[in-house]
Formats: C-alpha cells, sequence, structure tokens
C-alpha cells in the first residue's frame, strides 16, 4: 500500500543515509592526514605547472601550412580543429543516438507498452548503458580502426542508452488523462506516441537532448585519449608532455562551449515552458544569461 | 420517444454491472440501463461516489467488476468501440504544449484517416466553438473555460456515436454554457448519437437530461460501501 512520504521521515532518512556514507568512507580511508597534504599539494601545482593557461594552442599549427586570412588563423590551431570534431562527433551522434533511443523509450515506457516489449526494450538499453563510452570508443577502435568514426559510433551507443532510459522515464512520469482520451477515443498507440506522448514531454526530450549534446561533447575529450578523435587527442598529447598549462587551455575551451550548449538550452526550452510564455528572452539575452540568472537568484533570495 | 420505440438499437447496454477499482469494493451497482441514439443521460450525485469511475468504465478505461457492458455493439473489455466513443474527462487530457488546431485534430483522427477531411471537421468544430482566434496557442496559455471548449471541440472533430462528458459545462460563464451546451445537444440529435454526462449541479442536469440516473449512498449493506442507481425519467 503507498504512504505518502512525510517531510520528517525524510529529513530523518536522509540524515541516516549521510551517516552511513561517512561510515563507509571513513572504512575506506586509513590516513585522513593525507588529505591536507593532498590539497599543499595541489596548490604548489596549481601554481607551478598549470596557472596561468598557455594560449598558444590556439595559434595555427606549423604543419599543415595554414591559408585562412587574418583574423581567422584560429581556425588552423589544435584547439579549434579538435573543438570542432568533437562538436561534429557529439552532434552526430546526439542526433543518431536519439532517432534510435525514442522508439525504444516509447516501447520501455510502461505506460504506453506491454510488459513484454517494456522489459525487453529496457533490457537492450541497459546493455547499451552498461559500458562507458570510452569502452565502447576502445570496442570501436578496434573493430574500425582509429579516427572520429569510431568516437561517434561508441557515443552513438552510449546515447541510445542514456538518452532512451531519460526519454521513457519522462514519458511515464506524464499525467495519464491526455492518455486515455486518446485510448477512449480509439487512437492508437503508435498515433498517440506521435501526437500525445512526444508534444506532451517535449520540454523533457529537448532538455534530455540537449544535455545529452553537453555529455557527448564532454566525453569526446574522453574518447580521444584512446584515438577516437576529437579534443581528446591533444590533451592526452600535451599531459603525456607535462605541459599542463596548454592542457588547461584546452580545459577552460571546453567549459565555454558548455556554457554556450547551456545558453541554446535555455533558449530551446523556452518554447515549452509556461513561465517563458510571458515573456520569451531574445538570443542577445541568452548569450547575457548570467544576468539574467543573477536577477532570478536575488529575487529568490529576496523571497527568503 | 426513440428508446421506447424499440426501432433504434442501443448504444449503451449495462447489465448488472458491477463497478470499482478493488474487486472486492463495487462502488456503484446498475441492474439495467440502455442509452438510445439521440438520448442525454446524465449521472448526478454526491463527489466521490463513483460517478466519474463509471464513465471511466464506460469508456473502457476501468474494467467492470462483473455484468455485462456493451458499447456501440462491442462487449467490453474484449472488443473497445474504436472510434465511436467520444470522452471529455474531467481533466480534459489536451496535449497542453500542442496547439488548439493539433488537439483537436486528434479527435478527427480518432474519425477519419484522411488528412483533408480531418482538416475541415476540425475548423468546423474550432468555429463552432468560437475558437477560430485561438486555433494556433498552445493550450496552456488557454483559461480553464476556453481548454473546456477546445476538450468539447476535439469530441465533435470525431463525430463519435457515443459522448461520454465528465463535467464538461463547469468553469463556463453562462453565456458560453449556453452555446457548448447547444453546440452538442445541436450535435446528439441530429447524428442521432448519444451523451452521457456527468454533472454535480441538479438543476442543470434536470435542464438537459432525458435521463436522469442518480447515484446515491446505498444502504443494502453498511459494511460494503456499495450505492445503488435509481433511473429517472425527466
Amino acid at each position: 500500500m503507498r504512504t505518502a512520504i512525510d517531510g520528517k521521515i525524510l529529513a530523518t532518512s536522509f540524515s541516516f543515509m549521510l551517516m552511513l556514507a561517512f561510515l563507509v568512507l571513513n572504512g575506506m580511508v586509513n590516513d585522513w592526514g593525507r588529505l591536507t597534504g593532498g590539497v599543499t599539494n595541489l596548490i604548489d601545482f596549481f601554481h607551478q605547472s598549470l596557472w596561468p593557461p598557455d594560449w598558444s594552442v590556439l595559434e595555427p599549427q606549423v604543419y599543415p601550412v595554414c591559408t585562412a586570412r587574418a583574423p581567422f588563423e584560429f581556425t588552423c590551431s589544435t584547439a579549434w580543429i579538435g573543438v570542432i570534431e568533437t562538436i561534429k562527433i557529439a552532434f552526430v551522434s546526439t542526433v543518431f543516438g536519439m532517432a534510435l533511443s525514442l522508439p525504444l523509450s516509447l516501447s520501455a515506457a510502461r505506460n504506453l507498452s506491454p510488459k513484454w516489449l517494456s522489459y525487453s526494450s529496457r533490457f537492450i538499453l541497459s546493455a547499451f548503458r552498461s559500458l562507458p563510452s570510452l569502452i565502447w570508443a576502445i570496442f570501436f577502435v578496434i573493430l574500425i580502426g582509429l579516427g572520429p568514426l569510431s568516437g561517434t559510433l561508441a557515443m552513438t551507443v552510449y546515447t541510445v542508452g542514456y538518452l532512451g532510459k531519460l526519454q521513457y522515464e519522462a514519458i511515464e512520469g506524464l499525467t495519464k488523462t491526455p492518455l486515455e482520451a486518446a485510448d477512449a477515443m480509439g487512437l492508437t498507440k503508435i498515433e498517440t506516441a506521435l501526437n500525445v506522448v512526444i508534444p506532451e514531454s517535449a520540454n523533457d526530450l529537448i532538455s534530455h537532448a540537449i544535455f545529452m549534446f553537453e555529455y557527448n561533447f564532454r566525453s569526446g575529450t574522453i574518447i580521444g585519449i584512446v584515438g577516437a578523435g576529437g579534443i581528446g587527442y591533444y590533451i592526452d598529447l600535451y599531459l603525456r608532455f607535462l605541459q599542463y598549462d596548454k592542457v588547461v587551455a584546452y580545459l577552460l575551451i571546453i567549459f565555454m562551449v558548455v556554457l554556450i550548449i547551456d545558453f541554446f538550452s535555455i533558449y530551446a526550452r523556452s518554447f515549452f515552458n509556461e513561465e517563458d510564455d510571458l515573456r520569451r528572452p531574445s538570443w542577445s539575452e541568452v548569450f547575457l544569461g548570467i544576468v539574467r540568472s543573477a536577477d532570478a537568484t536575488d529575487d529568490f533570495s529576496d523571497g527568503l | 420517444m426513440q428508446s421506447e420505440s424499440g426501432l433504434n438499437k442501443p448504444l449503451l447496454v449495462l447489465r448488472d454491472v458491477s463497478i470499482g477499482y478493488d474487486s472486492s469494493l463495487s462502488l456503484v451497482n446498475i441492474p439495467n440501463l440502455e442509452v438510445f441514439p439521440g438520448e442525454i443521460v446524465v449521472i448526478a450525485g454526491p463527489s466521490g461516489i463513483g460517478k466519474s469511475t463509471l464513465l471511466r468504465t464506460i469508456a473502457g478505461l476501468v474494467s467492470p467488476i462483473s455484468g455485462v457492458l456493451e458499447v456501440c455493439g462491442c462487449i467490453l473489455p474484449e472488443s473497445p468501440p474504436r472510434g465511436n466513443l467520444g470522452y471529455i474527462p474531467q481533466k480534459l487530457g489536451l496535449v497542453r504544449h500542442a496547439s488548439v488546431r493539433h488537439n483537436v485534430e486528434l479527435g478527427a483522427r480518432a474519425g477519419v484517416k484522411s488528412r483533408k477531411e480531418r482538416q475541415v471537421r476540425s475548423k468546423e468544430a474550432i468555429e463552432i466553438m468560437g475558437l477560430s482566434e485561438k486555433s494556433t496557442e498552445p493550450i496552456r496559455r488557454l483559461s480553464g473555460g476556453q481548454q473546456r471548449r477546445v476538450a468539447t471541440a476535439r469530441t465533435l472533430a470525431q463525430r463519435p456515436k457515443l459522448i461520454l462528458a465528465d463535467e464538461f459545462l463547469s468553469e463556463l460563464d453562462e453565456e458560453t454554457l449556453a452555446s457548448v451546451l447547444d453546440a452538442v445537444t445541436n450535435y446528439v440529435r441530429e447524428s442521432n448519437a448519444a451523451l452521457i454526462v456527468v454533472e454535480h449541479d441538479i438543476s442543470r442536469a434536470k435542464m438537459m437530461a432525458d435521463k436522469l440516473l442518480v447515484i446515491d449512498d446505498g444502504r443494502v449493506n453498511p459494511f460494503i460501501k456499495g450505492t445503488k442507481a435509481m433511473e429517472v425519467n425527466v
């Protein structure tokens, strides 16, 4: 029998879990003194090797000869080439991954499909998700060789598993009334999925797809290490040569791209948010989103 | 009256039907009910008694605990009457992020497969409900009353034989209520369809009903939350 969740029970349970986590951690750590030593090491490492970043990664490579005119020479730099390749891999794998995951997640949603179909679809999604994209990248590098194709396939497979789970959870969270109305009217399952479920969960689906694109972009920095293309190749290269200041420059560039993706996400989702119906942000406002967020935080603080 | 002539086949037949979510706890028991083409049946009674559950059972969303339930010639729950049943749930069941037109076309989609025919039906239903200016607006931007009109337009676009409507007139102002009720009753009379409405306002129920089905708390067995249905010809 379902019972309502009491706030007090929730707080007590969470406190218990927190204490349990500390106890488990304490069991794994034999010397807490190493933590203070670690912080000192990190500060030294930061000053000696990480900061300031070496922005020469934005300068054109010596070879091949750069044919771009000023001020676009940066397009011949390893940072630009790596970022663009990573974005391409992330974009293709997200689009293909979504195209494959959506039918699977519709089949996996228990409010749409019979049990046998739901569980078999979940099994497939779990299988794709059980290996991280790095392991899939190693698998595809062995299978088809080095290069961005291996990275794209690896991340497509992982996207299907990960995005599929997010999608079927979003679909299962839909209110049942539109589904019931469609069912009573006599719409087929496919008609219901296309005309009721997808539009109704559009906000979540878009949000998840953009999150997945961002995730794939960040993963693209890792899979390059095993030769599957992208900016990760250059990060791995400079890590091997202990040129950490260049690695930091790459990481900051990745951070900037992730921020841009986040702003894009805000704008895309505004079409499906009731709050944003009143006033949709312009593109310039989206890129100045930090200001809007700050305002929102102030409002929230005032409310407290 | 058509029902008494016996010339028309009933669109809804309930015989010894018990309904509820739990087989050991029957909410409503209906010994015998037939609804004929052109009839408007209103189900009234206090809240929480099982009126909406009865409607959901007729819609095929809840299986009856026992008895025979026949909708548009199809025995439920084995063979649902695909496309012949229009349903306006209490919470409307609209696709909130989609436009008015999209929602109304959903009803037409259940009725016909031709895209052109669907568009014609939807446009007509939207006009009848006075929503032409709002046809491209997403549902979430509409008021409660406008949303009820969209749900009604969706059903009119479907052109079903039997309409089930759960308190579809609430939240409407007097003028809009009259026009919505007129549109639906005209459709029922002209198309020889039938309408079953759950209505809590008893005076409004009496105004529109050919048959009034009052579900009241039964005292047959005080240990079971049973109910009995009275069929009253108005």
